[in-house]
């Protein structure tokens, strides 16, 4: 055993340093159970260490560990009392309680401390445990002889209990608050006031009890740990907040902080810095004033070396920033992100051209990333500068871009960011923790905000629009063409490019960089939205109507189309749908197109030939219309709905025939032959374009829209359609963003060559030097004065290079939705959402997001975390009787206990009752017309007679004993009369007179049947009328025993 | 309350690991690792505070929004303290205090140097029992139950935890009893991987 414990220990330690062990715990428990003390030690030990949740030797272990808590060696005892927490399981916990409580009242001091302990974390998966155990518990606490490192352990154990279930607490307040003041433990204090921050919220009054003692304390304590603690306690109980006397509570606010002040500033130690950190991430949720007060000591610590503070320091400044501290404090990130970026990318490639050292670093994610994580110390780390990189796009856009008030600052800080911005993980096999992390790549987000201020922000549209300009010609510039484009951002700049297209710099070169980069796209989304970008662009270089077709224009631009269709000829077979739709859809448009060119002759010198209109009108009018603008999340269920329309009015009364009509003869015929002719036999649709251009231009673009909507009106009846388009029309009449046919709409809504009216108004006025920077210089940037004091909508932006403009952030658009426009319910709560909508904010996803997150978060929870979930639902009400008595646990088991066996008696009986029920029944088959009473009578009694000779002697016996008696009597099978004899004969003093009366009918019948079976005389009817009372007797007996039988537990329970 | 309590040396190798929960043996070593590489890339004078190893920050930040109960049940706080070779790692609830947390490594520490005499990481190599019994005189089943160094010193005593093992005057002769040898050779061997 020697051996074997040794060679446990030895296990122990290969365990630590990792190597499994789970196959020798039937071994652990042997030495568990050695009888030496010192290797019973090693064998709890590795238990400790070794044992999972899913070790099934544990369940062997109880009896053991049963006999060592009640071991009389306070060593021996201690052993298992602290391996327990490791160990416990619900049922473990259930079989041990009984044998762990009488060892709060142990004469060690040591084991009554483990023992609180154990008994808290045996609730925390077993919450009866802390029924049964809290008054014991509470008893120690409040015995002020108690040895004070048990009371320092309860006061840990009722800390950790207290802000799970503050209210339980409240009346310990008092003896807690005594503990506090005269109590010499610096721990057991640090404890004392968290757990009164916790409770001063319940208990308003406690805040005037407190702040005395703890101003005392903050001002005179020597310890550190527990000044910071007396300041966070005064923070989280609200003190700070409440309180009818103002003066003095603006007092201790200013001594908090000045003391807080006092950690962060200068060159004190890290670890106050950290703490008074953390302490005014507090304070700045309710008193953001204080905390700006100290703006310029927290800004030295974004700066700081320790990666832990300047996290902190950024969690704080977060929920500072305004407009007036925005440029500076981005500034500093800026400044850092740029620093390390710069260091990366000498390590990246020597080379000292930075174009194409970051552009490199962009795209080639995986080989920079191996690089840097085999470099292993990074200039930051890739978690920290995506953090960074998030925050500073929330401190700008929040409250709508609130605190921006120069948004081509802002534009540079974004274009700058996007070459900052790691590249996105890659997800493989072991990113499992790590991917979910950052579910979206933080450059895509970066991208987003760019697109998001060319949206909302009409006058800089078109400074962002260039910046987008450039990030692709950067991307596209890249040297690898067969390594995948990676950059997230690409998605929003693409879409920026193709929308804004007028604004840009050079489309030509725009439309060849996406072309180029199309192929290398590896995420479907984002290729998506490039394949539309470079339709629009497309649109915009190729159809300009006042460029004469000239044969140069004709060649180019069927070169173009060549190139365009060539690049999208692969996704016509892309595996992902939307793509491939996107693919098929606009090649076969622009080889319509390219037809058509084809056929339009140049205009020469003597003739002047119009391009072909399709070219020129139809594709451009596909993407121009309406502008584009903001909308709020979720506006779009508040587009109201018209009253006309019913939508559970079925669109015909017939659909269902009609449909299948189509199914089964429509479709194949007209449907098939459309298709195959449309797709499959071009060279036909060739022939017809050699005529002038003009003649097929009317219908053309009609002939690329019948491709997809004939095809669903084929099979529908003329009215159908009729009617599914006027109720579409009245759907969207009100709805801004349908563009309606040009027919039906209103003058002025269709084709408007927006973009044009766009530069007009306000695209040339920008002076073109001005665009973004590489080299942020922001120390130039940010000092010009701010003079004018910004409005929250309409910021006046002063423009350090050149004129004044004012500067319009759009809100996103909302329908205000009342709750009577919107009829659709889809769910109640996002028609109660509706009404926070107008604020331009987003509760209703972030309610739900929360809401799915705190779903999601009870099933999966964290590493090293406990689970106490079930103790929330234990009721401790100390007021009620389990205070009073230390045994409820025993005592609600036992009752437990003996209520089955109660119960189980009562079916018994019930059992006997219906067994003898059936046997009247049988006898009242006989027939029994004209039988005297007073016969039946007497032979009942005569059967009884043998039986209840019997049982009357062992019927005076004790209330126990008569059951038993009574059961057998019933058992030797002498028929009812026995069995009520016998019950009868015990208590025959019993007589109820108003129940006799319907018993005696009851009797009657079984009289009846006992005379047919034996034809008796009539000799004793005195007898039977004795006898007519004993089934009365009997049947109130049966009741009563079990009466009887519960009082006897409840009697035996008392003791 | 305490999640875990860990101690390596420079090299990351583990000299004593305790978790007050149940862990398969992997996770533990790869928290060992992650925590780390964490604590050996602080630059000299940082703060004893480390922000929280990806293994803990996945779980935990993707809940920002749970409620403030279940936020006190996440282990969020990863305290360290730096002895010559020795990385002291306090992993713990936000229900504790940091700045009790370093002095409560402190007084476990000293306890150790009282036990030990001088402690140096060979005596915790040899008598790594004595380590756990030292741990399980101060912190029960994740909350702490003594700061008294006196207390905490006579509780191991009276185990005989460190009387029993005499390697002290072995240590730098690298001998010490049989079974001392023994598991440092097992040590030694299996570091080297």
């Amino acid at each position: 055993m020697d051996i074997k414990a040794t060679a446990l220990l030895k296990l122990v330690y290969l365990e630590m340093v990792g190597h499994d062990m789970s196959w020798a715990s039937f071994h652990v428990l042997e030495v568990m159970s050695s009888q030496k003390y010192h290797q019973k030690r090693v064998g709890y030990l590795a238990a400790v260490q070794s044992f999972r949740p899913d070790t099934d030797v544990l369940m062997m272990a109880t009896n053991l560990l049963k006999k060592d808590v009640a071991a009389s060696l306070p060593t021996i005892i201690a052993l298992p009392i602290s391996a327990l927490p490791h160990i416990v399981t619900p049922s473990l916990a259930m079989s041990l309680l009984g044998d762990l409580l009488p060892r709060l009242s142990h004469s060690h001091a040591a084991i009554r401390k483990k023992t609180v302990v154990t008994l808290y974390r045996l609730a925390l998966v077993y919450p009866e445990a802390l029924r049964a155990s809290w008054p014991k518990i509470k008893e120690r606490l409040m015995d002020p002889d108690e040895d004070p490192s048990v009371t320092a352990a309860i006061v840990n154990v009722v800390c950790e209990l207290g802000w799970r279930r503050p209210r339980d607490f409240l009346p310990l307040a008092p003896r807690l608050f005594e503990l506090l003041v005269d109590g010499g433990n610096n721990w057991m204090a640090i404890k004392l006031i968290k757990l009164f921050a916790v409770l001063t919220p319940l208990e308003p009054r406690l805040v005037r009890k407190l702040l005395p003692p703890l101003t005392n304390l903050i001002r005179t304590t020597p310890a550190m740990s527990l000044l910071y603690e007396c300041i966070n306690g005064i923070i989280q109980g609200g003190i700070l907040g409440e309180g009818e006397d103002f003066s003095a509570r603006e007092e201790v606010a200013s001594l908090c902080v000045n003391k807080l002040r006092g950690m962060v500033a200068g060159n004190s130690d890290p670890n106050l810095k950290y703490v008074a950190l953390l302490a005014f991430n507090r304070i700045v949720v309710t008193h953001p004033f204080l905390v700006a007060q100290q703006e310029d000591v927290i800004l030295e610590c974004i700066d700081s070396e320790d990666i832990t503070i300047r996290i902190k320091a950024l969690d704080l400044v977060q929920g500072m920033v305004s407009s007036d501290n925005v440029v500076s404090i981005v500034g500093r990130l800026m400044r850092q992100l740029k620093a390390s970026s710069a260091a990366l990318n000498q390590e990246t490639n020597g080379s000292d051209d930075l174009d194409e050292a970051n552009s490199d670093d962009e795209t080639g994610a995986g080989a920079a990333e191996r690089r840097r994580t085999l470099d292993r110390a990074p200039p930051l780390p890739e978690n920290y500068t995506v953090d960074v990189i998030g925050r500073i796009l929330r401190m700008c856009s929040q409250n709508n871009y609130a605190n921006i008030l120069d948004f081509d600052w802002y534009i540079d800080i974004l274009s700058q960011l996007v070459r900052i911005a790691p590249p996105p993980r890659i997800k493989d096999s072991d990113a499992d923790s790590t991917g979910s992390r950052y579910p979206t790549d933080i450059s895509e987000n970066i991208g987003n905000e760019l697109r998001n201020v060319a949206v909302k922000v009409k006058a800089v549209r078109a400074g962002a629009v260039r910046a987008a300009e450039l990030v692709v010609s950067r991307m596209a510039s890249d040297i690898s063409p067969s390594r995948p484009v990676v950059l997230g951002a690409l998605k929003p700049v693409a879409w920026m490019v193709g929308e804004y297209a007028s604004q840009l710099l050079s489309a030509d070169d725009t439309l060849r960089y996406l072309l180029d980069i199309a192929p290398r796209v590896g995420d479907p989304e984002v290729l998506a939205t490039a394949l539309q970008a470079i339709v629009k662009l497309f649109a915009y270089v190729a159809g300009d109507d006042s460029v004469l077709w000239t044969r140069e224009r004709k060649s180019s631009v069927s070169l173009l189309m060549a190139r365009v269709i060539h690049v999208l000829e692969p996704f016509a077979s892309h595996p992902y749908l939307e793509v491939q739709e996107r693919a098929v859809e606009f090649i076969e448009l622009l080889r319509l197109t390219a037809e058509a060119a084809a056929g339009q002759a140049p205009s020469t010198d003597e003739m002047q030939q119009d391009p072909p209109l399709l070219l020129t009108q139809a594709i451009p009018s596909l993407f121009s219309g309406w502008e584009l603008n903001s909308v709020a999340v979720g506006t779009q269920q508040n587009v109201p709905l018209p009253d006309d329309l019913d939508l559970d009015e079925p669109i015909h009364a017939d659909l269902g025939r009609l449909l299948a009509q189509a199914d089964s003869l429509m479709l194949p015929a007209p449907g098939d032959d459309e298709f195959d002719s449309y797709y499959n036999q071009r060279p036909a649709a060739t022939s017809i374009s050699s005529g002038p251009a003009i003649s097929r231009l009317k219908d053309a673009p009609e002939e690329v829209s019948s491709s997809y909507q004939h095809t669903e009106e084929s099979y529908l009846d003329p009215d159908i359609i009729a009617r599914r388009k006027a109720e579409r029309m009245e759907r969207y009449r009100d709805d801004p963003f349908y563009i309606p046919d040009s027919t039906m709409s209103p003058p002025g809504g269709r084709s408007t060559p927006i973009h044009s009216i766009l530069q007009r108004e306000n695209g040339r006025d920008l002076d073109i030097d001005s665009i973004p920077i590489m080299q942020l210089d922001l120390d130039k940037l940010s000092p010009p004065g701010r003079a004018t004091p910004a409005g929250r909508q309409q910021p006046a932006a002063p423009k350090p290079r050149s004129h004044q403009r004012v500067v319009v952030v759009a809100a996103d658009e909302t329908i205000p939705g009342s709750g009577v426009s919107t009829p659709r319910a889809y769910d109640s709560e996002n028609n109660a959402s509706d009404s926070f909508l107008g604020k331009g904010k987003k509760p209703a996803s972030a309610a739900a997001a929360a809401a799915a997150s705190t779903s999601k978060r009870l099933k999966q929870q964290s590493l090293l975390q406990i689970t106490a979930t079930n103790l929330a639902d234990l009721t401790l009400d100390e007021s009620a009787s389990p205070a009073n008595d230390p045994l409820a646990h025993e005592r609600q088991q036992r009752e437990e206990a003996e209520m089955a066996q109660a119960l189980r008696e009562v079916q018994r009986l019930r059992l006997e009752m219906q067994r003898a029920n059936e046997r009247i029944q049988v006898a009242q088959g006989v027939p029994v017309e004209g039988v005297v009473v007073s016969s039946k009578k007497k032979q009942k009694k005569k059967t009884t007679t043998t039986t209840a000779a019997t049982t009357t002697t062992t019927g005076t016996k004790p209330g126990t004993k008569k059951k038993a008696s009574g059961k057998k009597s019933g058992g030797d099978g002498a028929g009812e009369g026995g069995e009520g004899a016998g019950g009868e004969s015990a208590s025959a003093a019993a007589a109820e007179g108003a129940e006799a009366g319907a018993v005696k009918a009851k009797k009657k019948t079984t009289k009846k049947k006992a005379e047919s079976s034996s034809a008796a005389a009539a000799d004793v009817a005195a007898a039977g009328s004795g006898e007519a009372a004993a089934p009365v007797k009997t049947k109130k007996k049966k009741a009563k025993r079990v009466v009887q039988l519960d009082d006897g537990a409840e009697g035996g329970s008392a003791p | 309350m305490i999640n875990a309590f860990l101690v390596f040396n420079g090299q990351g190798q583990p000299r004593l690991t305790k978790f007050y929960t149940q862990l398969d043996t992997s996770i533990q070593q790869r928290l060992i690792s992650e925590i780390f590489t964490l604590v050996s890339n602080r630059p000299a004078g940082s703060c004893n505070f480390l922000p929280l190893p990806p293994l803990l920050a996945a779980s935990s930040t993707s809940n920002t929004s749970a409620s403030a109960d279940e936020q006190n049940d996440v282990p969020s706080l990863v305290t360290y303290r730096n002895y010559a070779t020795l990385y002291f790692i306090i992993i713990s609830t936000s229900t504790e205090s940091p700045l009790a947390l370093i002095d409560l490594i402190q007084v476990y520490v000293e306890a150790l140097d009282r036990l030990f005499e001088n402690v140096c990481e060979l005596d915790l190599i040899f008598n790594f029992e004595a380590l756990h019994a030292t741990l399980g005189e101060m912190i029960a089943g994740g909350v702490v139950i003594e700061t008294n160094l006196e207390r905490i010193v006579a509780g191991v005593r009276a185990q005989g935890a460190v009387a029993k093992r005499p390697v002290n005057e072995g240590r730098g002769g690298g001998g010490g009893g049989g079974l001392g040898a023994g598991l440092g050779m097992g040590g030694m061997v299996w570091h080297g991987r």
